[in-house]
């Protein structure tokens, strides 16, 4: 199901990681959960944290940081896990801290200018969300740069199928 | 809308599987001597089905080819071709094509050719056609219920009813001079009573085409019964509750009659009869019937109006009480449905869910103390659940006949090719294993029934040169014990010849020329990789990959096959197989702080070295001394890279002793063994991806995840030395 409906909105689930800001689609979260140490795997790339159990499923969880070029996450007692399902997969992200849930206009996503990102597509726009709200939005003076993620992008299993 | 046709298209292939199983085991009935109405029924229903299907998505060779043998099946079904051995062969030949014919229109097979099977099926269809022309000449009057046959229970006929409903007035049929003839050469009109089901309804079955069809055949409807018809209230727009009566000339053929019922779903009312009362029936008594029906259609009206306007709300179901109903079997047609289709996945994922319950449970009683427990009732609960565990299990089991049955088939092409004789013994085909065991389990079983045919069973001259029967035995058997199934596949021929196996692995390098080995140990040697004892090399075994496939596949499914041979009198392979591949017998052993899974299968001992036991042999291997015999040994703390702070020494390490099919023996060095015990296996790549080394993971009791260990891919990493050189006295 698509949170994209017949007025051009969507919903977005804002996170940080570091100093930046991001969001997802709405429509990709299963859930969000509190921090809890994966099973770590061996011989997979550093970003993949481990395993973890999804009442009773099997779920990689992925350090988004890492996976996007920044420094790896610190863990502390915002750290969450933002559960997501990406073609049928599900994963986990670990992410600094959820900010919020907010509505933003189709219209309003610039595309990501050509900035030399070490992958392409994996920031598929950027919007301007006022702080702490949820009234939708309104570029005031505490607007926040917000990188939405494609999420397909960032799917584990072809990530891996090219590192393998 | 092409997915939804796929989809569609995949549930015909699943029902052509299920046909031809049902086919399969007609036939097998029959070759067995059991030549019963509704055995040969069964078989007809299940060609034709395939048939229908076929037509439907464009598979034209398949509806051709199911079509001539339907001719054929009909024709036995009516009894005008009897049922002799001979047929049921013809019959068993068209069912393998009929099976390749199934299997091109899926796409994984080529087109078969069916030239000599369709030409044996004119055959019998040609001679029989002869010799059978004069029975319905010699009686006439016979009422010949042909459609009904396979359904006699469940369809009567009432000929006296049937055949006066046919003097309807506005017939356009002179029947008068018809009656003339009738009586004494043209055979007796017919009468067709027609009532779709629901299921047909359901299915799209338009009636209206049916009765057109009937009537471009000369058919007039001569009544229309609508005696069961509920109130309006009552009435279920899906539900069939006409009965239409025809007439047709006495003219036409029965089997174009009992074609335009071709598509309608099996629980419809189809009766065709010749209307025998006609000849004898006055035409004075052509006002009568019709008075009859009205009246019978009038009751059961009024029966059901009373409700509607009455104050109570009888259930109309009695109306059909308050008429006398003559065939009150008809009603009973809408069985309750004995099965359904559940998507697979769905069962996983209760499944899944079950285990996870399990788990809760055990972390609960690993929380309360034992009075706790008992307070909360929490036994009761964990009974419950294991109890939910094992139906949820059973769920997934099916009966291993279905592995077991291509083998006839596969046996009567291996027949044809050796031109020796076989004879299948089968027994506990009830057994149940797990769909995935039995998805697994068909090549090996292929393998082994293709070696103990092409390698055990001698020609016909040598076995009775040596006094036994010219036909070989192939006994297929399975049973459960405990928590495994076994599988044997044994036949009665010459048995392993172990000077030769052993003369041919030494040639091959398998084993050393000194090593002395165990009978056992030889017959185990037909397992290893590139071992194959066949002088030439045939279509059936000998390519030297039949058995060391055998049993890395059932290792891989976490079994073992076993090898007893007795010479002269035959050899039995045993496949001891995992009831569950959801569930996983395993050790839990520590490494590096976190915990993993050993198959249990696979470990053949656990060691603590003792200092200088464990050495090196280059700078990248090492190997233990155990009894005299060097096996290798590898770090999993390397293997998985978790740095040198978890290394230890061996002194301070366990090495289990694992047995893999590609390395012979091998240690692996872990810290040490927590537990031992039955695992659910949870697959790594439902989310993430294979991993090589690990096989998938589990939940422990605690809710943490433990990593499942991959022998087979562990010990084939790409240091491994040369195995079997070093195995020999190993082994």
């Amino acid at each position: 199901m698509s949170s994209i409906d017949s007025i051009g909105e969507r919903k977005i689930v804002t996170f940080s990681l570091g100093n930046q800001m991001f969001g997802i689609e709405m429509s990709a979260l299963i859930e969000i959960r509190e921090w809890e140490e994966p099973t770590p795997l061996p011989r997979v790339p550093s970003y993949i944290k481990g395993v973890t159990n999804l009442r009773g499923t099997v779920i990689p969880v992925v350090g988004l940081a890492e996976r996007l070029g920044w420094e790896p996450s610190a863990i502390h007692a915002r750290s969450c896990i933002l559960v997501v399902s990406i073609a049928g997969k599900q994963a986990g992200f670990l992410v600094d801290e959820v900010a919020d849930i907010v509505l933003i206009k189709d219209g309003d996503i610039q595309p990501s200018p050509d900035v030399d990102i070490s992958e392409e597509g994996v920031i598929s726009g950027l919007v301007q969300i006022s702080a702490r709200t949820t009234e939708g939005v309104s570029a005031h003076e505490s607007a926040e740069m917000v990188s939405l993620l494609d999420l397909n992008a960032l799917s584990l299993t072809r990530q891996l199928d090219l590192a393998a | 809308m092409s997915d939804e046709l796929d989809e569609i298209q995949a549930i015909f292939f699943e029902e052509c599987a299920e046909g031809l199983a049902t086919a399969e085991a007609g036939l097998s009935a029959m070759a067995a001597g059991d030549v019963s109405a509704n055995v040969i029924a069964g078989v007809f229903r299940a060609v034709h089905s395939i048939k229908g299907g076929s037509g439907a998505f464009g598979h034209t060779a398949l509806t051709a080819f199911s079509h001539r043998f339907e001719n054929v099946l009909d024709e036995v079904r009516a009894e005008r071709i009897p049922a002799t051995p001979g047929v049921t062969k013809v019959m068993l030949a068209a069912f393998d094509i009929l099976s390749d014919h199934v299997a091109f229109a899926q796409g994984t097979a080529p087109l078969p050719d069916d030239a000599a099977a369709l030409q044996a099926l004119e055959n019998v269809l040609a001679n029989k056609g002869a010799s059978d022309a004069a029975t319905p000449a010699a009686s006439p009057a016979a009422p010949q219920p042909l459609a009904a046959a396979p359904d006699e229970d469940e369809f009567g006929f009432t000929p006296v009813q049937a055949a006066v409903e046919e003097f309807d007035p506005f017939g356009f049929e002179p029947v008068g001079v018809a009656l003339e003839d009738l009586e004494t050469s043209a055979p007796a009109a017919w009468t067709v009573r027609f009532r779709p089901s629901r299921e047909a309804l359901a299915n799209a079955s338009e009636p209206l085409l049916v009765l057109r069809e009937l009537e471009e055949l000369g058919g007039t409807i001569a009544s229309v019964d609508s005696s069961t018809l509920p109130g309006l209230r009552d009435l279920d727009p899906e539900d069939g509750y006409l009965t239409w009566a025809l007439s047709l000339p006495g003219t036409v053929e029965e089997s174009a009659i009992s074609e335009a019922f071709d598509f309608v779903a099996p629980d419809s009312l189809v009766e065709i009869v010749r209307s025998v009362e006609s000849v004898a029936a006055p035409v004075v008594a052509e006002q009568q019937p019709i008075v009859a029906d009205s009246i019978e259609e009038v009751a059961p009206r009024s029966a059901a109006v009373v409700p509607i306007t009455g104050s109570t709300l009888a259930p109309v179901s009695a109306a059909p009480a308050t008429t006398p109903d003559p065939r009150p079997t008809e009603r009973a047609v809408e069985q309750p449905a004995q099965t359904i289709r559940v998507d697979l996945t769905k069962l996983d994922l209760l499944l899944n869910l079950v285990g996870e319950l399990v788990i809760r449970n055990s972390i609960l009683s690993d929380r309360l103390s034992p009075k706790d427990q008992e307070r909360v009732e929490l036994p009761e609960l964990a009974r419950l659940t294991r109890e939910i565990q094992d139906n949820v299990m059973s769920l997934r089991a099916q009966p291993i006949k279905q592995a077991f049955s291509r083998v006839p088939r596969m046996l009567r092409d291996l027949s044809a090719e050796t031109g020796k004789q076989y004879l299948l013994e089968t027994s506990g085909e009830a057994t149940e294993v797990d769909k995935g065991v039995i998805e697994k389990i068909g090549d090996p079983l292929t393998h082994m029934i293709r070696n103990a045919c092409d390698h055990g069973i001698e020609s016909a001259e040598e076995r009775l040169a040596k006094g036994k029967p010219a036909v070989g035995t192939i006994r297929l058997s399975a049973e459960q014990r405990g928590a495994r199934i076994f599988v044997r596949v044994a036949d009665d021929g010459r048995g392993i010849d172990r000077q030769r196996v052993l003369a041919k692995a030494i040639d091959k390098g398998i084993v050393s020329a000194e090593a002395t080995l165990s009978n056992e140990e030889i017959d185990q040697l037909i397992c290893a990789p590139g071992f194959s004892t066949a002088e030439t090399i045939s279509n059936i075994s000998g390519r030297g990959v039949g058995m060391d496939v055998v049993r890395s596949n059932v290792e891989a499914l976490g079994g073992r096959v076993e090898i007893s041979s007795v010479p002269g009198e035959g050899t039995t392979f045993t496949m001891i197989l995992p009831l569950t591949l959801a569930i996983l017998d395993g050790m839990i052993v520590r490494l590096a702080d976190q915990r993993f899974v050993l198959p249990l299968a696979n470990v053949v001992e656990a060691v603590r070295p003792e200092s200088g036991q464990v050495r090196r042999m280059s700078p990248t291997t090492e190997v233990i001394e155990l009894r005299g015999n060097y096996l290798p040994v590898r770090r999993l703390t390397d293997t998985f890279g978790f740095g040198s702070k978890y290394r230890r020494d061996p002194e301070e390490s366990l090495v289990i002793i694992v047995e893999s099919e590609s390395a012979g023996n091998v240690g692996l060095m872990v810290d040490t063994i927590d537990d031992r015990r039955e695992v659910v296996i949870k697959s790594l790549d439902q989310n993430l991806h294979p991993i090589r080394g690990l096989g998938g993971a589990t939940i422990l009791g605690d809710g943490s995840i433990a990593l499942i260990l991959d022998i087979e891919a562990l010990v084939a990493s790409p240091t491994s030395t040369s195995k079997f050189a070093m195995k020999g006295l190993a082994a």
